[in-house]
Formats: structure tokens, sequence, C-alpha cells
């Protein structure tokens, strides 16, 4: 061992040694000892498993080989077994036994430690058939997990030192430089420089002394594939630069590497140690007379370092500030001699340029960009790790393939690109390819490849401000641009996040970061502005929500919000309120908090959508609160108190058509400021969709009419059977009425559009749910098929179990986890015997006699991504296959039927949604709108929500026209209790009662049952009350 | 404030002559260097643990560079700090993964678990407690760094835990 390499004959002895070697041992164990797997306890597992080895005498035929970072990092320690490729995550020292007796001695895999398919729940043993591997191309990152890095000779092994060793000896410089420009590499650091032509550059300099350098100062947040590589192949970039070296005539090189990154610096060092013995580095390099040394320079955690010129001031020993350019490096840097800088990834790409040749490399990626590029994937994503891809692939390919998608039932938002010097790319870019122009012109930059993805959670405001704070304050100050212009702009950005923005701040953020763009000195200052340039780009109304409206949609900007759950609900029900009276017992009050904001808590606390529950932060402990079965726990255990009628005070008079939820809400608000206020309802009683779609089992009607009772008990007159068109036309309401809400819903389920859809035995949702809740006769077959993957859809599927159909199939054309419909309700479904039949779409409605007898039905595959960020389904070729059916509801969608309404209201072309202003008001002066009608089908909360935004809007108006002040509610008189528990100990969120399905199947009995006394207590203690603000000494 | 009267400064109470000793083979080891300070600054400050005016003086001195380009340096750096640590270091990483995953309410949670502030130390020189922008440990977000002990997705409710570990650890050493 340890003898010296004289050329490509001993490298191909030490190959042949360490692979016969390797074949000496039945297996092979290369455990991952990257930073992330060590902090997941990489060490105490490789000494219980070495002793266990031992113990058991397995010492001859299984090695045991400790990696650098395998790029699977957040399900860490991994361990990769070779020959067979089997793949274990999440090791503990506990599972030693196991795996040595069960995998070592048997050959058995150890089940529950190989990784699980998050959407088939299916183990999947072998590395190379996990997505997250399989969809990758390595080519930077071949060795990574495969060697054990502080062994030169295994690098050796996998033809490492063989391109030096064939550069120093076969290929004159120019033939090098050459090599690497046909490679079409470009620098991995960000810019995109061609590494040929600097390389030639730095070569066309005149001068005894030039040195190489490697950036591996990997300062963007977020982006961590240079440290990743350093740890598991830092030989690949010592070859890269001694092949420079040799190109351009260097003697000296310096990898200046931050202080953050102990292990890459450790194993860097042992590297060059191992190279200097071999005679691979230092003087006379395999006996040729060329002398190349590279010495480890410690950043000292400053980020403007990474650009080029600040980076070499540094190593000289100053404060590390850019100068202008030219001239360039190549012609004057260290010291002012001519160097050639290429960061990590550029480093390791050159080796197996050289050694399989440039025309290789350049096979793979796009047009303008060759070769793969890594990408450090992070934020709200499931596989969080690195990995390498050709340059070219679509970015919603490495989120949801590789990445794995977003946890939770959360939505993609956008992915952050390029650090704190690029720019988001939102869902509707998702088919972008990963190529430097194409992410430019999206206003992006490929920068080191850091990709975060965020998701509905994520304030861009708050995000564009961070961005802004990471920039001011690794400004260095040379420059005014960058270091008064950034401070300016975060000033602005701080004051937006904390409700004091100002009409015009969007307009002084433009001018700003445009002149900071043109004039600041370097590439931190120049891109400073680029977060705020994309984020306004894409995210404009998230700034005016903050500015204009003093709210943080997504609940992150601590000053906008009490607390997340009352932020996320559509009316900001005091959600944290209701449930610290809970728990002191005081249930009259907390039903008063209801009411307060929610005329219809025993419907919400049954059938809400609750976006309240999304955005719980218990979540990130546990579970999030059951905030919806709380709610209907207290409506369950109060006697609502008598309502009194409200006087009328103004003259102006109000209708309302449509007595749903948005109606019923808006007609209450009206008559709470004191208006005479008329409801037309086209059917025999108020209710709209909470009466006529949803079915009885989740939704009681003697719980619906207590609370429209409470409403009219306020004085509200309520007119049924009044259609407008037809019994009244609109435009006596126009003349008898001062202001007019219309909330008349949509009512009409959309069509599939195929032949067959006029045949007996096809039927809405809509219309069946409707016909069933109205009494009428609804005869359903034995076969009945379901369209669709929403509420509705799921509504009539368990309404058509519940009528006595032998068999019920939903047909969802897209994936089961993308079904809007809620999750419990489609459990609840698969409880009952539904069927769910998903990636299927009609083609074709088979009919007898004018009858359905049967559906032809289209697989589908899932392709590239739609404007929504889902990906779209796409028709798989002649997959068509046939179903028998004898009853079809279709439930994709639902508009509203507006014929009757006044021109003068803005009406989208067919006629099927009113357009409103922000404030609900319509083009007609006098005429607003709100709920389905607006929106199409939503959640209730959401039209109980316009309701209350159109009646202020209304009343407004007419004050306005008075001259008089706007209305004030008067505020609660209740306190609130603050009482948490000392201990906050992990504790799921408390099951509702269910009838059992044999049971409920039968009838239209209330499914769920609520919670009793003791269980909502227990429930309501789990509220962390993040909502208090501790003051802060 | 210090001054130089005669020849070198006064020792202060904090350092030990094997410090300065050691901070003294140190300079003279990258006496003809060129571009040697930034080692030297980072070589001294782990043995010194801070790196105050006094010391400063002694390596301005040492390498003939004027007192001004050190401080600058020292200044310019955020690895190096003129201020005391804490026996343990506390650093909360707010690099942007961890930001997304909640980085920020952690820094609120060491906060209060602390008592101070980032770039604080608590009276007793236990912890002091540092925002540091990405470790490069992004799949473990959110993460916060105890000495070189890296703790992997910290929710804020588990901080109390990690922070009483360490303070047990200081009773057990004194008692």
């Amino acid at each position: 061992m340890n003898e010296r390499i004289t050329g490509l004959e001993t490298l191909r002895e030490i190959k042949h040694k360490v692979l016969e070697n390797h074949r000496k041992y039945r297996l092979r164990l290369m455990l991952c000892g990257g930073t992330g797997c060590r902090a997941s306890g990489t060490h105490s597992f490789k000494a219980a498993l070495a002793e266990e080895i031992a113990h058991r005498g397995l010492g001859d035929e299984i090695l045991v080989t400790e990696t650098g970072c395998n790029g699977f990092c957040a399900v860490g320690p991994v361990m990769l077994i070779l020959p067979e490729d089997t793949f274990y995550l999440g090791l503990r020292p506990e599972d030693v036994p196991e795996i040595v007796e069960q995998h070592l001695i048997k050959g058995r895999r150890v089940e529950r430690l190989l990784y699980e398919d998050p959407q088939t729940k299916q183990k999947i043993p072998c590395m190379h058939d996990i997505p997250f591997f399989s969809h990758q191309l390595t080519w930077t990152m071949k060795n990574k997990g495969y060697i054990d890095p502080e062994q030169i000779d295994e690098y050796i092994a996998r033809d490492g030192y063989a391109a030096a060793a064939q550069a120093l000896f076969d290929m004159t410089p120019d033939e090098i430089i050459s090599e690497v420009k046909t490679s079409g590499l470009r620098g991995r650091g960000g810019a995109g420089f061609p590494t040929g032509l600097k390389w030639d550059f730095a070569k066309g300099a005149r001068n005894d002394t030039k040195y190489v350098l490697c950036n591996a100062d990997e300062g963007d947040p977020g982006a961590f594939m240079d440290r990743s590589i350093l740890e598991s192949d830092p030989h690949s970039v010592l070859e890269g630069m001694l092949i420079a070296a040799v190109a351009i005539g260097a003697r000296q090189g310096f990898i200046y590497c931050r202080a953050e990154y102990p292990l890459a610096i450790e194993r860097l060092t042992i590297a060059i140690q191992q190279a200097e013995q071999r005679g691979l580095l230092g003087k006379n390099i395999m006996d040729t007379g060329t002398d190349f040394t590279i010495e480890i320079y410690k950043g000292a955690g400053a980020f403007v370092c990474g650009e080029e010129t600040a980076l070499m001031r540094s190593i000289e020993g100053r404060r590390g500030m850019p100068r202008p350019r030219p001239p360039f490096p190549a012609v004057s840097g260290l010291w002012e001699k001519p160097s050639l800088l290429n960061n990590v990834e550029t480093w390791s790409s050159v080796p197996r340029i050289i050694w399989g040749g440039g025309d290789l490399y350049a096979k793979i990626g796009t047009e303008t960009s060759k070769g793969t590029k890594v990408f450090a994937v992070t934020g709200k994503i499931n596989n969080i790790g690195l990995v390498e891809v050709p340059m070219g692939t679509p970015i919603g390919d490495i989120i949801f393939d590789i990445g794995g998608g977003i946890p939770g039932k959360k939505r993609f938002k956008a992915a952050q690109l390029g650090g704190p010097s690029g720019g988001c790319i939102p869902a509707e870019h998702l088919n972008l390819p990963t190529d430097y122009e194409a992410i430019a012109q999206a206003g992006a930059i490929m920068g080191s490849g850091g990709m975060i993805v965020m998701d509905e959670d994520t304030c861009m405001v708050d995000m564009a401000r961070y961005f802004m704070e990471f920039c001011q304050d690794e400004s260095c100050g040379k420059c005014t641009p960058c270091r008064i212009g950034t401070r300016r702009m975060l000033e602005i950005l701080e004051n937006i996040c904390q409700g004091k923005g100002e009409p015009g701040d969007i307009e002084r953020l433009e001018t700003l970061a445009n002149s900071i763009r043109d004039t600041a000195l370097c590439g931190l200052g120049q891109t400073a502005p680029n977060p705020v340039f994309s984020t306004l780009r894409y995210f404009m109304d998230e700034y005016k929500a903050h500015i204009f409206d003093k709210k943080c949609p997504a609940g992150v900007c601590p000053d906008l919000f009490k607390a997340p759950c009352q932020n996320g609900c559509p009316v900001e029900m005091d959600i944290p309120a209701y449930i610290a009276l809970i728990r002191a017992g005081r249930l009259d009050d907390a039903y008063q908090v209801l009411k307060q904001t929610n005329p219809f808590p025993s419907v919400c606390g049954r059938v809400c959508g609750h976006p309240c529950q999304d955005r719980c932060r218990r979540s990130q402990l546990d579970e999030s609160l059951a905030i919806k079965d709380l709610k209907r726990f207290i409506t369950d255990y109060t006697t609502p108190p008598r309502v009194a009628p409200i006087p009328v005070v103004h003259t102006e008079k109000i209708a309302v058509i449509g007595a749903g939820p948005a109606g019923l809400t808006a007609a209450l608000e009206m008559k709470k400021r004191g208006y005479e206020v008329t409801v037309f309802e086209a059917l025999s009683e108020a209710g709209g969709m909470l009466r006529w779609g949803i079915p009885a089992y989740r939704l009681p009607r003697e719980i619906l009419n207590r609370e429209i009772q409470e409403i009219l008990d306020t004085g509200v007159v309520l007119k049924t059977d009044i259609k407008i068109g037809e019994d009244l036309r609109f435009a006596d309401l126009e003349s008898q009425f001062d202001a007019v809400y219309v909330s008349t819903g949509a009512q009409k389920s959309m069509p599939l559009g195929l032949d067959g859809e006029t045949a007996e035995g096809v039927m809405g949702a809509v219309e069946f749910l409707r016909a069933w809740n109205m009494g009428e006769p609804v005869a359903v077959g034995n076969q009945v098929a379901v369209i669709g993957g929403g509420n509705s859809a799921v509504d009539a599927a368990r309404t058509a179990v519940r009528l006595g159909a032998d068999s019920v199939t939903m047909i969802y054309r897209r994936e089961q986890k993308d079904m809007p419909a809620l999750d419990a309700e489609i459990r609840a479904a698969q409880e009952e015997g539904v069927a769910i039949e998903c990636l299927a779409d009609p083609v074709e409605i088979v009919t007898e006699n004018g009858r359905v007898c049967a559906l032809k039905l289209s697989r589908m595959r899932l392709g590239s991504f739609d404007a929504s960020g889902r990906r779209r389904p796409v028709a798989v070729e002649g997959s068509e296959y046939v179903i028998p059916v004898d009853t079809l509801i279709p439930a994709i969608g639902q508009k509203a039927e507006l014929e009757s309404m006044s021109d003068k209201i803005g009406r989208d072309m067919k006629k099927t949604r009113i357009h409103v202003n922000k404030d609900f008001s319509t083009s007609h002066p006098r005429v607003w709108a709100g709920g389905d009608v607006v929106t199409g089908p939503a959640m209730v909360i959401d039209a109980i929500a316009a309701g209350q935004k159109a009646a202020a809007s209304m009343d407004k108006t007419l004050r306005t026209a008075r001259g008089e002040s706007p209305w004030e509610q008067a505020p609660g008189l209740i306190e609130i209790p603050f009482e948490v528990d000392e201990e906050i100990v992990e504790q799921p969120r408390a099951k509702i009662g269910e009838l059992a399905p044999a049971h409920r199947c039968k009838g239209f009995e209330e499914v769920e049952l609520g919670y009793d006394r003791d269980t909502a207590m227990n429930e309501a203690r789990r509220c962390i009350r993040c909502d208090v603000k501790i003051e802060q000494g | 404030m210090e001054t130089i009267t005669s020849g070198l400064p006064q020792l202060p109470d904090e350092f030990t002559p094997g410090q300065w000793q050691k901070i003294d083979i140190i300079i003279a080891a990258h006496r003809e260097k060129p571009g040697a300070l930034i080692p030297v600054l980072e070589q001294i400050q782990g043995v010194s643990g801070y790196l105050p005016e006094i010391i400063q003086r002694r390596v301005a001195k040492g390498l003939d560079l004027p007192l001004a380009q050190v401080y600058g340096v020292v200044t310019f750096y955020s690895f190096f700090t003129m201020k005391p640590r804490g026996r343990h270091e506390v650093r909360v990483c707010l690099g942007t993964a961890c930001h997304v995953r909640g980085g920020h309410l952690l820094g609120k949670k060491l906060e209060n678990t602390l008592g101070i502030l980032p770039g604080e130390v608590d009276p007793d020189r236990l912890f002091s407690l540092d925002v540091v922008r990405c470790v490069g440990a992004c799949g473990l977000a959110p993460v916060m760094v105890v000495d070189d002990t890296t703790f992997r997705q910290v929710k804020p409710a588990t901080v109390d835990q990690i922070i009483a570990g360490y303070r047990n650890d200081k009773e057990a050493h004194h008692e």
C-alpha cells in the first residue's frame, strides 16, 4: 500500500486490488456518514453494528464502510447493502440484532426498515427502484454513497485520477480545454459562464504564477450540494483542479471552504494528504515534473465571499469586499495573479468529462444547458435531499416525482430557485425546464441549485422580506445602492408585513429594486432585488392583501392576525376564545362567541370544510385540533337563547334573492343594521344547498331548521316559491327595493359533454340530491356510477348506497389523493362500500332503448402540469374498457342559471357566473351578489363570509348616501380565560363517534355522533393557545 | 479602554498565561505568511473563545499589521466575535429551508427558554444564542446546533428538553 502512482498502469493495479478485496466479502454495507445522517445517529448505529458483526464472527464476510453523504438526508441514517442494492433507512442501534440475524445471516430483508411509498404504502427494497433515486441521473455524484471518502484507493477503484493521468501524459493543454469546451459545461456556481472559455482565458494570461481556486463557500441558504460532494467524494474536486492546473500552467491551488462545514474540511484535509503521499499532488506529480499543491482556506462567515473578487480578497487576509471588474480574475486575481475560479460542483464534473469525453456529457441536457445539475430540494416537500438530473428536467418532475410532492394535503405554492439572488417559480410554471435561459425568463436564476419548495402556508411577502433581510445583513457595505438601498427596501417590506404598508409602497419597491439592480457593484447587490421582483410578478395579490386589507392570507406575519386558525377562517371566528371557554366549562358564553360571527354554528360544526384545522399550529407537534367537532359540541350542549325581533330604523328596503347560507346571512346582517329585509326563495323552503344538496345523514334537518328560524325570528321576511323572472320580474325588484343581493347559488350540474346524457338513468348530482331531498320519487338502479371527486360526488354516492344500489362506484380522472372532497367523507364512503376508480374518465355513454346500460371509460395517466399545479390527466390510447351501469350521476361541477337577471349585472359569457368587485358590488349600482353564484361551488363558510361582506358593503353605500358614518358591531363582553397545561404532551386528536357502516347505510340517520363532555374537554385542552402573544421583555 | 503604555498590555484575568502562550505560538507560526490574518484569528478564537481588543492588539503587533485591518477583519466576518460566548453555544438556523419549516418559531422559543436574545450570553455564561444562516443541514430542517451537535427537526415543544439536558450536565459537573 501507499506506493507512489506513476501513471495509468499503477492506477489500474490499485483498482484491481480494491475490487479483488471487495469480492472477498459476501456483503458490503455502505453506511452514510454525511452531516445529515451523522446528526441522526450514524455513529451509535455503526458501533453497535460493528460489535454485533464481530460477535457473530461475520467479520470475514461482511464489510462495513462509512460513506459520504448519500443525498437522501431527511430519513437518515441510511445504509445501502451491496451488491444486492437493499436500502435501509431511519436506522437505530436497537435495529442491529434484527438486521444481523435476519438479513446478514438468514438473507431475509427487514421489512419495517425499508422505504415505504407514501402513496401506495408498498415497501420498496432496492435503492434503484425508489422514485427518489430512479429518476436521477448521476454524473457529478456518481460516487456518492459508494466509496469511503477517506480512502483514496476506493476513489481510484472507480477510475479516479485516470483523467488526471490522461491529461498529464496524453493531452496538450489545448486538448484538455477543447474537451471541456466540447462538453458545454457551464459554471455551476450560479452565473453559468462557459467553463472551457474561462480556462482558455486563464491559460492565455501570461504570468509565471497562476492560481487555481475552488469556491466552496456555499452560502445560499438551502443549497448543500457542495458540502455533500466534499464529504462524499473529495478527490473528484482535487482531480478536477489538478486537470485545470495542467491546462493553464498553475502550481498552487486554494480551496475556500466555509468554516460551517467542519466535516467537509476534515475529509478534504485527509484527501489532500493521501493524494500527496501517492504523488498525485505536490511536487513532481506522477513523476512528470509537474508540481501542484492545494491548500484549504477556511472562510469566516461572509456570504459576499462567494463572489469571486471578494473571495480572493478574503484569502489575502482582508475584508471580503468585491471590486469592480475588469480586470477579470483570469488576468488579475488573487495577489494580482491570473486566477481560475470554479465552484465545487463544476470541479467535480471535470474528471469524467476528460475521461469519458466531452461529447458524452454534451449529449445530456438541452441546447444551451448541457449535462446534469444537482439540486438541493428542501422546504415543504416529502423527500428532502440532493438530486442530480439532466438539465432541462421540468421543475414539477423534480418536486413531484423525485421529491414525492408536498406533505399533508397542502397545495404547492412556489419554489424558490437560486436562493436570495433568485426568484420563485409558481404553480403555473411547473412544466418549466431546468435550463439556464428558461429559468431566467421565468424570473428566477439557476443559481447554485437550491430549490426551496413552499406550500400554501408560506407568505410570499414574508419570503421577500426574509431574503431582503438576508441580503441587507450580508451586504459588505462597499457600494451605496446595496448598503442603503437594501435597507430602504427592507424597511418598506417590514412595514408591509407589520400592517403598516401604505399605498405607493409597491411602486417605491419597484423603483428601488430597479436602481439597485442597475447600479450595485457586484452580483450580490445586483441580484438582491430579485426575490421582490418575482414575488411582485406572481403574487401581487398577497402584497395588496397586506397593504390594503392588513391581512396575511397565509397566516405567517404575526402582526396581521391573532391565531392562524382564526386567520384561515373566512368569517374569522374567534376559535381560540370558544375553545378556551369549553375548557373553562362556560358553554353558554362559548355559544355566544360562535354566534357573533356565524349564524350557522350547528351547521358548520357538521359540514364545514374547516380551513381552520389545516392551519392549526398544534399539527407541528402531533395533530391539529378537531375545531369543527368542538364547535358542534358547543351547539349540542347549549340551549340557544330566544331571539328577539330587531326594530327597523332605516327607510331603505333590502331584497335578497335566494335563501341559501349566503342570502340568509346577508339578510340577517342587514336586519341587525336596522333595515327591512325580504328574502325571495324559488323553492318551497329556505336553506339552499344546505337543505337541497347536503344529505340528512350529514346535516339533520331539525338542526338546520332551528338556525334558519333564529334568523327569521329577528324579523327577516321570507317569501318562498317565488322565482325571479317567472313570479316576479327583476325590474320590479329594482323599482321596489333600494338594494338587492343576489345569492341564487349554482344549481345546475355541469354536463359531461357526451352523447346520451339525456338518456333515462342519467341525472346530475345536484338534481339527484335535490329530487331526493324534496321527497320526489327517485329510483337508483343496481349499478350506480358517479363521475367526479368532490363533495357533491361523495354525497351522491353515499345517498345512492342508502337508496339501495347494489354497487356504487366513483369514477375520478386523477389520483385519489387529488380528490377535492374531504378526506373524512371519502373514508366514510369507502366504509359504506363505495368503490373508487381513479385515473379513469368516461368517453361514451352506452344506451339501450333510450336507457343508459353501460359506460365506456378510458384509462388516464398524469401528464404535464396544468395552471393549478396539478398534473393534467391524459387519456391512455387504446385503454378503453366498458363497465355495466344503469344509473349515471355526473358530479363534475355546478353552474348558475342567470337568464332572468338584469343585463346591467356583469355576467360571464355563458351567463353562469356573476362578476363582482372586491366588496361584492356588481356593475349595477344597486345590486350586490355573493355565494356560489359568484364563485361556483364552495364551502358553506365561504357563502356565509360572502353574505357578511356584501351586507357591510350595502350598508356602507346606503349610509354614505345618507351622510352617516359606518356601522360598528357592539364588541363582545365575554372575558376569555387563559389557561394552558404546564407541559404539552403529545396526544392525538380525539376521534368522534360514528354509527357503524352496516347500520348507517340503511337510512339517513346522522352518522357522526358528536363528542361527549369529557372527550370535548380533553380535546379543548390540546389547544396550545398560540393566539396569546407573550410580551418580550 | 485598553491603552498601550509599556510594551505589552496588562493581561486580564480572563486569559491564563497558558492561553497567552498558545496565542503567541499561533502568531509566530504565521508571521511570514501572506494572508495569514484570518487563519490566525480563527485559531486564536479557538483558544480564547472570543477576540477582544486586547487580543486584536497582540495580533496586529505580532503580524505587523495596522490594528485597523485586524479590527476590520474581525468585525467583517460573522465567525469572529468580540463578546464572550457561553459555555454552550446554541445556534438556531434561519436558512431558508429552516425558515419555511418553522425555524423562526424555534428561535422565539429559544429566546424565551434561555432568556436572552441572539448575540447575547446569559449572566452565568452557560449559554449564548446565535442565529446562523444555513448550516447546510437543510434535509433536517428546522435545526438547532448546540456546540457541535446538530438537533434535527426540532419542534418548539422539545426545546426545553434539549436545553435542560445541557443545564443538568452543568449541574453534574459542579457536584
